[in-house]
């Protein structure tokens, strides 16, 4: 299992505000952020990043838009700065959202020059973006999947083609000439990567041979993993740890309650990053017409998006670590305990090769979030690296 | 009584009810609606064909269809394919927007085009919204805006089966993929309104939140000729809210043309 440091970069001092307004995503207003307190945690954040490469971790980068619970708005943007002061770090954009993308020639542009910049540590993610990310790009909701596929056609296609230009004339998006300048490092491309939370797009990641990464809920992270392995045995191959990857909050401490006390305030952004307004949880056309009829039938409710290992549902705004770490959206204690913990993960899930380690969720200060980082990367991804596919899911 | 038609290559579910001059009753965004008081009323002096958008309820959408352009030409179709001559072509909300694309291409087989609260037209200026954005707002909030009186237009989905529920999940995804960007609207209609060339009547709700009686105007001014009325009592559904009211300014039109 490799590790992946993260962070979204968050806003914390504007939380408490937002949760005031019920919402802070889309409709909270930048009023609420004092720019040189953003530009000064940015820069922290990136000290941490940077961090990453001498305890041994990979990192990872993601974007959002409009909120004060992430200010990565370009993955780009930031690995460029992280790939010129990390040497060793693989670096993955999870990702780019293409379906919100009106140019994704402009995407594989940016990817394969980073590859270069790199020297070849780039891993790409193309993925759906989440539902609130939908009224910031204003990009249509309707035959969103549609689209996506579209993007990712012509984002590998961009990246693997070397003798263009080519035309491409398709539904979502028209070019005269394609012929990406420079092209990537990593041949045919860099590793590509999903993420999703269904059995749909466990089979459909399986199909194309890519990473398929979900986050925060191992009870529907399982069943598409499975969904994964069972297509590509159809397929001929057997899909690996290497496909499957993770997201957790993870806190690590020279003692339990240290480790316990830092992901208690990393996870702080569970208990808040959700809390957007009501019509921009679910615009038409982004969640199935099943998943639409099981909402309609449910009635008004409260959003809700983990469920615990039996699948009964938490309340992300108040849940306690110890709830989290049920529902495994939280790793928490010493290096031992969180070894222990992700060893037992590893086999529930079958193996799984990619632990995206979310680091630093807002609250943790600089200080807390260097040894977390740091004692994580030295003293539990060392012995990750060893866990392979579980016994049991090998003999299955 | 809904029976399935297939216009175009395209299957269509449709409600036809009544009998007498016809009318092409093309539906709001909110769906057809069939079993409200509605079309009973229309129909006592009306032939009334009230086709189920593609994407909505149990009409398809096939990959091809994706613009209101589209659907124009398609219900240009389905008019020649019924034959219907000196018909009245009606639609509220999006189907009004509907109805005015069709109306700038070919009046050849109607008498006369009623708009009740049209969406489909830009008129403020770019900080300006002319058309509420229901999709930025709750869905009480919606109910408040669109309704004079928000509690006749409750639905109880929790009590629906469930292809009426993916029918209503496949409309609203469906008027997203016509209406989503630019929003409910088509930035060059304004222009080619007038071409239109058979009398026109506007009807709108007094408490319509949605699209305003400023905007009823601006259509009217674009419109050679088009008169407008309001009705009181009624939001941007008037013949939901007061179907016999409705009725009786569409016979009031009917009777003239």
């Amino acid at each position: 299992m490799r590790t992946w440091y993260f962070s979204e970069m968050a806003y914390h001092p504007a939380w408490e505000k937002g949760l005031e307004r019920g919402s802070l995503r889309v409709n909270f207003p930048s009023e609420n952020l004092d720019p040189r307190e953003a530009g000064m945690l940015l820069n922290r954040y990136l000290d941490e990043f940077a961090l990453c490469d001498e305890v041994g971790l990979d990192i990872m980068v993601n974007e959002h838009h409009s909120t004060a619970t992430c200010m990565t708005v370009s993955v780009p943007m930031a690995l460029s700065i992280i790939a010129r002061e990390t040497k060793k770090a693989r670096l993955l954009s999870l990702g780019n959202p293409i379906a919100n993308r009106p140019d994704p020639v402009r995407v594989a542009e940016e990817m394969a020059w980073l590859d270069c910049l790199s020297g070849g540590r780039i891993e790409i993610g193309l993925v759906k973006g989440a539902p609130y990310e939908i009224a910031p790009a204003n990009s249509n909701p309707g035959r969103l999947m549609r689209r996506y596929w579209e993007a990712h056609d012509l984002v590998i296609k961009a990246l693997t083609t070397s003798t263009g230009p080519f035309s491409w004339e398709g539904e979502f998006y028209q070019y005269r000439a394609v012929n990406i300048w420079p092209r990537p490092i990593q041949q045919p491309t860099p590793p590509i990567w999903m993420t999703g939370m269904s059995v749909d797009t466990g089979i459909a990641a399986a199909e194309r041979g890519h990473v398929v990464g979900t986050l925060l809920s191992g009870g529907l992270a399982k069943p598409m993993y499975e969904a994964y392995r069972k297509r590509a045995r159809e397929l001929g191959w057997e899909a690996g740890p290497d496909r499957m990857a993770y997201a957790a909050l993870i806190g690590v401490g020279h003692t339990r309650e240290e480790g316990m006390r830092r992901a208690h305030q990393i996870a702080d952004y569970v208990r808040t990053s959700p809390v957007v307004a009501e019509p921009f949880t679910n615009p038409p056309g982004y969640n199935s017409i099943g998943a639409n009829v099981a909402m309609l039938r449910a009635g008004p409710r409260a959003h809700r998006m983990i469920t615990d290992r039996n699948g009964v549902p938490i309340d992300h705004r108040t849940a306690t670590v110890e709830q989290f770490m049920d529902t495994e959206t939280v790793f928490a204690g010493t290096p031992d305990d969180v070894f222990n913990q992700l060893k037992a993960f590893n086999q529930r899930m079958g193996g799984v090769g990619h632990l995206l380690f979310f680091g630093q969720g807002g609250h943790l200060s600089h200080q807390d979030a260097k040894e977390n980082i740091s004692l994580f990367g030295k003293e539990v991804a060392p012995r990750l690296l060893e866990l392979g596919v579980p016994e049991q899911a090998a003999a299955e | 009584m809904s029976r399935h038609v297939t216009v175009s290559g395209v299957s269509l579910e449709i409600e036809e009810q009544g009998q007498g001059r016809p009318i092409l009753f093309l539906h709001p965004g909110e769906g057809l609606q069939a079993n409200r008081p509605w079309m009973d009323a229309l129909a006592r002096n009306h032939r009334v064909i009230a086709p189920v958008h593609p994407g909505f309820g149990g009409s398809a959408l096939p990959d091809w269809v994706g613009t209101v352009d589209d659907l124009a030409y398609l219900y240009l179709d389905l008019a020649q394919q019924l034959g219907l001559e000196g018909a009245v072509l009606a639609g509220n909300c999006f189907g009004g927007w509907i109805a005015a694309e069709m109306a700038v291409r070919n009046t050849a087989r109607f008498a006369g085009l009623l708009l009740a609260a049209p969406l489909g037209i830009k008129v403020g200026g770019v900080l300006e919204r002319d058309i509420t954005d229901m999709h930025a707002i709750g869905r009480s909030e919606f109910m408040r805006l669109a309704w004079a009186d928000p509690s006749k237009g409750e639905i109880d989905y929790t009590k629906l089966p469930d292809t009426e529920l993916a029918g209503i999940a496949r409309g609203r995804e469906a008027l997203c993929v016509f209406g989503w960007k630019p929003y409910m609207h088509n930035p060059r209609l304004k222009r080619w309104l007038h071409r239109i060339d058979v009398p026109t009547h506007l009807i709108w709700g007094e408490q319509d939140g949605i699209v305003s009686t400023a905007y009823g105007e601006a259509w009217k001014a674009e419109i050679p000729g088009a008169t407008m009325e309001t009705v009181p009592q009624a939001g941007h559904y008037p013949h939901w809210e007061q179907p016999e009211g409705f009725a009786a300014r569409v016979l009031a039109f009917t009777d003239r043309i």
